[in-house]
Order: structure tokens, then sequence, then C-alpha cells
């Protein structure tokens, strides 16, 4: 209903107007951001340093989200517009990534550790990995949890971190071969991580 | 292309954000040199690896997904979420005010269950008997007997003796609030005392209308007997301020406490 719509209109009209456009607006939030709290708090379970506080990080996200989700323009990456806030709300606190992996327990394996299928993988080899991803710079996690298991584009990710795409793709070279060599301390390393920033960003701009 | 173009590009090659010439160009390279190839599929399967161990780790979302839904029923409600429509008159702004009255009390309804509603009325029954009326009751003053109450209490280094530099630790005790043991702490900038509860945090999350943020947290505020009283919750406690004195000095005090947690 635009604005020539209440010319004229009576208050009780006006009163059903004004709950029908916050419950709308809260409808639509509710269909384009809410599917992506999973992804959020996967993320922020690996930056904030305990679950309460990775909570409160996805609360602060979303509670920032819905008071500019006017600005939010509908057809963009609202997954995107979601994690670039929850890493600016993270930053602005002034926390760093934690250093502490997530503990999997080998003897009593709980909720958070169960594998979702058979298929998956064991929970030595979630251990495995997640403690030697835990060994890694925070500027390393924070690119690889983007690219590799949130799926973002090098495009998208500095968009999120406000990086130039050179230094995202930079971090997730020298990242992925930080992991590598913690899992695999014996493979042959072909190619050296190069610092690379600077060259291949420039020419894809 | 060489090798070391090759390494440069790998991460927009297994993004798919190479354009179809480049994109060309590297599959032509990976062809005739096999060192690359190998660490491409090297790295390809670490990914995979990486992806599997992390999305395998299940995330329970309900809790959270609950507390953005309250926390937006709560804002969608507030009178400023109005003020954003579209406007037609003098009447009509005063009609989305009136509404959004309505709605503020509905959602007060709403949104402080019961529970949390008797926390906050406990907190400030405490206050005003113990504090403002100063009733006859056992108070602890020695710091280190204090401290030794709060590892009591599972709080250990919980209690700082000084605020923001403005207030100063006088005195403590332990109270129940809505049947849970809280440590009473009350703190004075020399003229006027405010209220510290601090108990471990649970399960159970604080409601009520959001005033803000904290050094990060959501501020709570809600007002019973004449007294204000603002929460937020840390990694480690939950914590209720109550005072007496007026609501701005209450919000000081909740951000200085707020800062030292």
């Amino acid at each position: 209903m635009g604005q020539a719509g209440l010319t004229g209109v009576c208050l009780p009209c006006s009163v059903h107007w004004i709950a029908t456009t916050v419950t709308a607006r809260q409808d639509e939030f509710e269909h384009v951001a809410m599917p992506h709290s999973r992804s959020l708090l996967r993320v922020a379970r690996r930056l904030a340093s305990d679950p309460a506080a990775a909570e409160d990080l996805v609360q602060e996200t979303y509670f920032r989200a819905w008071r500019s989700f006017d600005q939010f323009q509908a057809g963009t990456n609202m997954r995107a517009w979601l994690f670039r806030i929850l890493f600016n709300a993270f930053y602005a606190q002034g926390r760093r990534i934690s250093a502490a992996p997530i503990l999997v327990s080998l003897d009593a394996p709980g909720r958070e550790a169960e594998p979702q299928s058979r298929s998956g993988p064991s929970l030595a080899e979630v251990a495995e990995i997640s403690n030697a991803f835990g060994e890694l710079s925070s500027e390393h996690r924070a690119v690889l949890l983007l690219a590799v298991v949130e799926g973002f584009t090098c495009r998208e990710i500095a968009g999120i971190l406000t990086l130039p795409i050179g230094t995202v793709m930079s971090r997730l070279s020298r990242g992925r071969q930080a992991l590598r060599e913690r899992l695999s301390p014996a493979a042959p390393k072909v190619w050296e991580a190069r610092a690379g920033a600077g060259r291949a960003g420039k020419e894809i701009r | 292309m060489n090798c070391s173009d090759i390494t440069e590009i790998a991460p927009l090659y297994i993004s798919a954000e190479l354009d179809a010439r480049r994109a060309s160009e590297f599959d032509a390279h990976l062809k005739t040199c096999p060192a690359c190839m190998s660490e491409l599929g090297a790295q390809a399967r670490l990914d995979e690896r990486f992806r599997e161990a992390l999305l395998a780790e299940e995330v329970d979302v309900s809790r959270v997904n609950r507390r953005i839904r309250e926390l937006i029923a709560a804002e969608s409600f507030r009178p400023a979420a109005a003020v954003s429509q579209p406007r037609s008159g003098r009447w009509v702004t005063a009609a989305a005010g009136v509404a959004a009255a309505f709605l503020l009390v509905a959602a007060g309804y709403l949104l402080v269950p019961g529970h949390v509603a008797r926390v906050y009325a406990d907190a400030a029954r405490d206050h005003q008997l113990e504090v403002v009326q100063r009733q006859a009751r056992p108070w602890i003053v020695d710091p280190a007997a204090i401290a030794a109450l709060a590892v009591q209490q599972g709080i250990a280094g919980s209690v700082p003796l000084e605020l923001d530099a403005s207030y100063h630790l006088e005195r403590a005790k332990v109270c129940r609030l809505d049947g849970h043991l809280y440590l009473h702490l009350v703190y004075s900038d020399g003229t006027r005392e405010f209220s510290l509860f601090l108990r471990q945090r649970d399960g159970q999350h604080l409601t009520g209308a959001i005033r803000g943020f904290a050094n990060g947290r959501f501020l709570r505020a809600a007002s019973a007997d004449n007294e204000h009283l603002l929460a937020f919750e840390t990694s480690r406690l939950t914590v209720m301020v109550a005072t007496d004195q007026p609501a701005g000095a209450a919000e000081h005090f909740a951000k200085a406490a707020s800062a030292a947690l």
C-alpha cells in the first residue's frame, strides 16, 4: 500500500496498515535472512572464544541486519551481506579469531562432533583436521572458512573482509599450504605459497 | 602461462572466477605440466577433506534462531519502526504512534515471560529493601571474603573492586532471585548506590526490551517498583543492575560494569 492509500483513511485502518507493514517486513526478513543462520553460527563458532559468545555474535549480526534491512538491495547476495556484518561486528569488538580449535573428544563423542552420515569423515579425521585448522593464523582461518566451507568466491570474500582480492588469493594459497603441511607433513611441496598479492589482484580487477 | 602464474591464480581457478580465455590457458598448462596437475589435485582433495570435516559438526541453531526472532519482534514494535514508513499527514503519524504504542504494550506482554519478570521484580525488591531502606542484613565488606564468596558461587575473578574508576565496591552478600542464587554486590560513586547481581550463565536467557549495545553485548532494560533494571550476558555471567537512580545513571553504571566483566 502506497502513501496515497493512507490519505483519508480512518484511524483503525492506519493502525492495521502499520501492523501489516511491520509483519510483512518481518516475513521478508524471515524468508531471505534466517535460512543462513546455520552457516553464520558455524563460522562464528570458529571465530569466537566459546559457544555462548558465538551465539551472541550471530544474534548481534541479525540484529544489525534487521536494523539495516531497508538498505539491503533485493536481488543482491544476502548471505554475503550477513557475513560481512558478522565479521564487522566481530572485529568492531576488538576480538581476534580464537586460536583454540573446537575440541573433539575421541572417548565420548558429543552431538557437536557427530558426523551427519555414515559416509562422512571419522571422528579421528574430524579431530585431526580441526586441530590442524586451529593452529593456522587467524587470517588464514577466515579465508579458508569462507572459501572452502561456505563456498564464497574470492571476489565475495574480498567484499566480506574488506580486503583487496589479491590479498584474499594470497591468504588462500598460504592457508591451504599451511593446512596441508600440518595434515601431511611428508607431502611434496611443488607449489610454494607466494606473496603474490599484487599481480593477480591487478589482473582481474 | 607458466607454473608461477598457475600458482598465483589457482584460487580463482578453483572458485571458477577466471574468464573463459584465462581458464582455457590454465587448462592448457595443466595438460602439459604433471607437477601443477598433481598439486592442483592435492589441493582439491585437501579442500574436500576440510569441508567434510567442518560440515560434519552438528550446528544446533534452534536456540539462537529463537532469540533472534524475539529480538526482531521486540525491535519491530518499537515506535522508531513506524517513523520510517511513508507519512501522509499529521494524523496518520499520530495513528502510527498509537499503533506502535499498542503493539509495544502487546509485545511487552509477549516477550517478557513471567519468570523473567519475576527475576527483575525480585532484583528491584532486593535493592529497595536491602540497599535503599537498609534493612538489617548480613553483608560482607572484606574484599578477600567477597572474592571467596564469588569462588563459592562459581564465578571466580568476576568481582572488580572498581568500575570505570567511578564506582567502588562497598559490600556483598548472596541472595535468591526467582529461585536462583546471585552474588549481590553494592557499588557506590560516593553519593549513590547501585546493585549488581551476578550468577554463572546457564541455558536460561534474559529477555526484555533491548536498550542498545554495551561492549558488543545486548543491554536489556526493564523497570519495576520505581527501580531501573538493566541486564546483559557475558560468555560466563548473567548480570543485572538495579537502582532507584534515574535511567541515565543506571545505564552509565551498567556500561561500566559491562566494560569490567
